[in-house]
């Protein structure tokens, strides 16, 4: 403040920190998404991650027009989905953008290198963004914060460790980024700032079907400030601006299409904007009629629009022009709604809703800095920070109907905790009063911190600048206190000093061992939890030696190069995307679950006896039907686990031929050995799980994952075993043709007799 | 024998090129006769194994017990035909199993085989395979009031079978036009198994025959009338043709195929053997498809060599041809026919239509089928098949997987003639927008005090 330190005024200096600490908690947060790169290797992981890597390379290899228009005959067999049509293009785009731009400057990199990492970089912008948007409500040091916070969240990390090139790793920095925008818009009543909200928006449309989040939440926001009779011209011009041009920018986006002018979600913005409309406009009549005949006026008027407005949404509603809410909204409301209407959104672990335990495991100390956060801003209660005490509300509220959405909870929940810490800061480290030397002290503290920082650790960062200054003003409050120059009254000063900053220092010294603990508690998660790419499984024997298991590779490269380019795999919709990503053969289903009928016919097919699964497999030009087994290894996650579900889909839409009662035994239990129930021992699944499993077993061998024995005969004679990998995980089975003669292939089986080892291809 | 069999397999391809006499099959000329004894086989079956030779075949005559005989070496087919004469015998060649003649026939092997009333189990079994169930052992198949009258004996178990199935592929029309044909039959019946698409009977039992012990000579009672064959469900000879086309006849009756039978009054035995060994030896109905082709129907008014595309769009016109040819008397002809359907298939049929005739300008051998089609208005992965399935004929199973991409972004129609409204509205508003904001700016006001307000 008084001197130039390396010729930089004390504001410079900020700035220069600021950038510094914005720049190590970039660092931090890429960093520490690395973990599954460095213990497995430059991966795609999981599921859905394939689909967006598959359509990314065939944006790069075929350009924009041949990917708006493609059709994949090898998804859906035979039904084909319209690809470009049915995608949010963001994230290919956006990697097919880095990926040309790299080329461009020839910097020759993989396309398969840039989805890898796209998330992690992204996740440093997610972290300038979240600082903005801390400026934007409260100042630096709350940004900051919230920007070290959500760098290293685990409830973020687990949506964008390097290789989950999933849309929410681009949407997270979107939805942050458009919160900012529109807060700033509002703040200023800018036109400019409304369209940039309205261009983000368009983004987020096109990256993640999360967008109805925001169209929900803005609206909602400028719902409550008229309510709360804050509406001013700023507002008007924000909204204004930014739905008109996000609705007709969303709207370019074909999967989205029509939708916001007659689906229920996007009712409450357009109703919003109507209304917005009205308030304007009453303001207006206001400023120039009489005070007597404008409430009048208002009074009937309100009351007419009223029942309009109901009227008319009713009856649209009813004549079906608007669409009603579909079944994952209600299923927002009611958790136990989809369980019992639609399986196939039950069926996934992600949408199950959540446990108490998971806040703390994906959020730490950050869930009880959050009720601090909201506390702090129903202080203010700024326009921004209704917004803000909004998305808490809500985001909460769905993070705990689903697993999944706690994702849009962790950026509040670091905005708010950043909040909450940099009062604590504000309050606790405010030295000045009592110490003249603490402004030097602070300075001084500030500059180490920057300089010696050992840069591994992101928020570490401004812990480390806060603990520095807290030590600083320590280390000069003993030093001033020991002179021996120092009169009585200063021994009295410097022990009211001492009592004043006792508690201070107690407080920060509380504070620092809680955020570290955070950082500690946040790298142990992303390591242990979050970084299997789940394509490649690691595991641990006995003896500490560590094991890759790599069937599921192993498996879908036997089809790649074993079968026709044109077989059709039928497996279930889980494995779809993988499939068709690293086998490169048709699929039936896949995780874009958009066809309930075809998933619930692959269900039959499993479900059903050998004889029935195998005409309806004739049927669907089936070649091949691969199942997950994890008998062996004892890996759960199997198709034996996830048989109740394909059973119950299967029965929501054959109720005749499938009954999921009939799979469990005379017990009720869900049995799989002799003691099994006559449907489940007769299904599909069944025989191609244990065909031939009890050979390597032996006669008294046990399933690892539900710890029961064997069955002691499977009988398979329709299918043929075509690949079985190390581990067992992985099971191809080829379909027969028909016999030449006519005959059923049991018949056929029959006259051949029964299978000897020579048979046996090891 | 293998020698044997390259000088045939020389013969054949020499003969091929000369015009000859006789018909050939189209598969090849190896026939193995198993019989159970060789020289008395060759006098007792001189007429049919002479025909066999003079129509150009390289047959083999073996002891049914001859332990040499094998349908394979190393996987390849040492024959391309078997006529089984030997009903009696419990094992045939060196062991053969029912699995090697299955075997056979999946290769692409066709067979001839004849039973009597001592059938062995063996050849039961073997017979079952293809849904053929010859009746118990012991039994006959009688007909008192259709019999050899000349030398027939007491018992009238050489029966004069007429009731021929319409099947023309198989049988040439003289024999099927005749009113007074009799083929004489002495052996035993069977059921066939009319669930079975590729089994067909050929010549069944007429109303008065039945299947019973020839001992006791009568009608048994009516307490096992139920297992009783008689009538259209007693087989004499049926036909039967695998997915793989191969032929394979099962004829309960060996005496059917004996110069004694061929050469007895009014006997039409001889023409009806020729034409059931000329059938299953693949000389006569064996339909082949060329070549099938389709592509957009404009494309081919261009140009003539339009390529086959991998894709089409919804609703495309497209024109889709089969060149279809079928072989008798030593020839390949054109196949004419009016029931060539084409199906277009994604799960459920969506499209079924006869394909026209029309000549091949190419080839006087070969018959095109073409038509002119809509695809459906629905995207997918469709099949395009032709599958024609006629009873003796070689079964033709033509399948394209292509799919039918939905149009692109701007193929769609721009202009809709119902928006027009709301194309007239938007450029409404937009005059109407700019005309404002002219009357705004160039409005010349005489009170401007009174705008004032307004305009802050």
């Amino acid at each position: 403040m008084r001197d130039k330190v390396l010729g930089l005024t004390a504001s410079d200096q900020t700035s220069l920190l600021r950038l510094a600490i914005l720049g190590l908690i970039s660092v931090v947060a890429i960093g520490s998404r690395l973990y599954s790169v460095i213990r497995f290797e430059s991966i795609i992981h999981e599921f859905d991650p394939w689909f967006n890597y598959r359509t990314t390379r065939y944006l790069v290899d075929n350009g924009f027009d041949k990917f708006w228009n493609w059709f994949d005959e090898t998804a859906w067999y035979p039904l084909g989905r319209v690809v470009g049509g049915t995608l949010y293009p963001g994230i290919m785009v956006t990697s097919a953008t880095i990926y040309n731009g790299l080329r461009l400057l020839n910097i020759p990199v993989d396309i398969r290198n840039v989805c890898v990492f796209l998330a992690p970089v992204f996740s440093a912008l997610t972290a300038i963004a979240t600082y903005q948007l801390g400026k934007e409500v409260k100042d630096a040091t709350a940004g900051l914060l919230a920007a070290a916070f959500i760098g290293i969240a685990p409830g973020y990390i687990s949506r964008s460790v390097a290789g989950s090139y999933d849309n929410e790793g681009i949407a997270i920095f979107l939805l942050v980024f458009t919160f900012f925008l529109w807060l700033r818009s509002v703040r200023l009543g800018s036109a400019l700032y409304g369209a940039l909200t309205a261009v983000f928006y368009f983004y987020m449309v096109s990256a993640w079907g999360g967008y109805v989040f925001i169209i929900n939440l803005i609206p909602l926001h400028v719902f409550a400030l008229m309510a709360m009779g804050r509406y001013s011209n700023r507002l008007y011009v924000a909204y204004s601006t930014f739905y008109v041009l996000g609705t007709l920018a969303s709207m370019q986006i074909p999967f989205v299409g029509f939708q916001p002018t007659f689906t229920s979600e996007h009712m409450a913005a357009l109703g919003t904007f109507g209304l917005l409309q009205l308030v304007a406009f009453t303001h207006y009549v206001r400023s120039v009629a009489s005070q007597q005949h404008f409430q009048l006026l208002v009074r009937f008027g309100l009351l007419i629009l009223f029942v309009l407005g109901v009227g008319a949404l009713v009856l649209l509603t009813m004549r079906g022009v608007i669409a009603p809410w579909t079944g994952r909204f209600y299923s927002l409301w009611d958790t136990g709604y989809a369980k019992i209407h639609i399986p196939i959104i039950a069926s996934v672990s992600e949408h199950q809703p959540t446990a108490w335990p998971n806040f703390f495991f994906d959020l730490n100390l950050l869930i009880w800095l959050f009720p601090a956060g909201i506390y702090f801003s129903f202080r203010e209660l700024s326009d921004n920070h209704v917004f803000l005490i909004l998305y808490s509300l809500f985001a909460a509220y769905f993070s705990g109907v689903m697993v999944r959405l706690i994702l849009t909870l962790t950026p509040i929940v670091c905005v708010m905790a950043g909040i909450a810490m940099a009062n604590v800061f504000e309050t606790y480290l405010d030295f000045r009063r009592e110490a003249p030397a603490a402004p030097e002290a602070q300075d001084s503290a500030a500059k180490p911190a920057l300089e010696s920082g050992d840069a591994g650790n992101n928020k570490g960062k401004q812990r480390t600048k806060a603990a520095t200054k807290a030590k600083a003003s320590q280390a000069a409050d003993t030093g001033t206190s020991s002179a021996p120059t120092a009169t009585a009254a200063a021994t009295t000063g410097s022990m009211k000093r001492y009592y004043t900053y006792f508690p201070k220092v107690a407080v920060m010294v509380n504070f620092m061992y809680f955020l570290f603990m955070f950082q500690w508690h946040c790298s142990w998660i992303t390591s242990s939890a979050y970084s299997s790419p789940s394509v490649v499984l690691a595991s641990r024997s006995p003896d500490g030696s560590h094991h890759i298991i790599d069937d599921f590779r192993e498996a879908y490269y036997w089809l790649r190069k074993n079968t026709e380019p044109s077989a059709k795999v039928l497996s279930w919709w889980d494995y779809g995307y993988q499939l068709a990503g690293m086998a490169d053969r048709t699929t039936l289903v896949d995780n874009n679950t958009w066809n309930n009928t075809h998933i619930a016919t692959v269900g039959k097919i499993m479900a059903s006896d050998e004889d029935t699964a195998y005409e309806l497999a004739r049927r669907h030009d089936v070649d091949y039907v691969l199942v997950i087994f994890g008998g062996m290894l004892g890996y759960s996650g199997d198709d034996i686990n996830k048989f109740l579900w394909m059973i119950r889909i299967a029965q929501g839409v054959y109720p005749d031929d499938v009954n999921e009662q009939s799979f469990f035994n005379g017990e009720g239990q869900y049995a799989i050995g002799d003691d099994a129930s006559v449907a489940m021992k007769n299904s599909l699944m069944h025989k191609l799980c244990y065909y031939r499993f009890g050979e390597v077993m032996g006669p008294k061998g046990f399933d690892r994952v539900r710890k029961q024995r064997l069955p002691s005969t499977v009988e398979l004679d329709n299918f043929e075993e075509a690949y079985t990998t190390e581990n067992w995980m992985v099971r191809i089975y080829k379909v027969k043709e028909l016999d030449t003669l006519g005959r059923t292939h049991h018949a056929v089986a029959k006259l051949k007799g029964p299978r000897t080892a020579a048979h046996i291809p090891f | 024998m293998r020698l044997g069999a390259l000088l045939g397999t020389l013969l054949a391809f020499s003969s091929a090129c000369l015009p000859s006499t006789f018909a050939r099959s189209v598969t090849g000329d190896r026939v193995l006769v198993l019989v159970p004894a060789v020289e008395a086989a060759l006098h007792e079956y001189s007429v049919f194994l002479d025909s066999l030779e003079r129509r150009g075949f390289d047959v083999s005559v073996r002891a049914a017990a001859n332990s040499s005989v094998v349908l394979h070496t190393d996987g390849d087919r040492l024959y391309d035909h078997v006529a089984l004469l030997a009903p009696a015998a419990k094992r045939l060649g060196a062991a053969l199993s029912v699995q090697d003649f299955i075997d056979f026939v999946d290769t692409g092997g066709n067979m001839l085989v004849a039973a009597s009333a001592a059938l062995s189990d063996f050849q039961r079994r073997l017979a079952v395979q293809f849904g053929v169930e010859f009746d118990k052992r012991g039994t006959a198949v009688i007909d008192h009031s259709h019999y050899l009258r000349t030398k027939a004996p007491s018992n009238h178990t050489i029966v004069a079978a007429s009731r021929l199935s319409n099947i023309p592929a198989v049988l040439s029309p003289p024999l099927l036009a005749d009113e007074h044909r009799a083929i004489y039959f002495e052996g035993i019946a069977h059921s066939y198994d009319s669930q079975i698409p590729l089994l067909a009977p050929l010549l069944t039992g007429s109303r008065s025959t039945y299947s019973g012990s020839p001992a006791t000579a009568e009608r048994p009672s009516s307490k096992s009338t139920q297992e009783q064959l008689s009538g259209r469900s007693l087989g004499l000879v049926s036909v039967f043709q695998s997915r793989s086309n191969a032929r394979v006849v099962f004829a309960g009756s060996t005496a059917l195929f004996s110069d004694a039978l061929i050469s007895a009054e009014h006997s039409a035995n001889g023409p009806f053997v020729t034409d059931i060994s000329q059938w299953a030896f693949q000389e006569k109905a064996v339909l082949r498809e060329i070549a099938h082709r389709h592509h957009l129907a404009s494309a081919a008014s261009s140009s003539s060599s339009s390529e086959q595309p991998d894709h089409y769009r919804v609703a495309n016109v497209i024109s889709y041809e089969i060149d279809l040819s079928v072989y008798h008397d030593d020839k390949w002809h054109p196949y004419i026919a009016d029931d060539v359907q084409f199906e277009a298939t994604m799960l459920d049929p969506y499209l079924r239509l006869t394909l026209n005739h029309t000549q091949s300008a190419d080839s006087d051998a070969v018959a095109t089928y073409h038509g002119d089609i809509k695809l459906p208005d629905r995207y997918g992965t469709f099949t395009f098949s032709v599958n024609y399935k006629r009873t003796g004929l070689s079964s033709i199973d033509v399948q394209d997987t292509v799919a039918i991409w939905p149009l692109r972004h701007d193929e769609y129609p721009r202009f809709l003639s119902a928006a027009y409204p709301y194309y007239a509205g938007s450029f409404v508003m937009v005059a109407g927008f700019l005309a404002l904001c002219a009357a705004w700016l160039w409005n010349t006001e005489p009170a401007p005090k009174s705008s004032k307000p307004k305009s802050s």
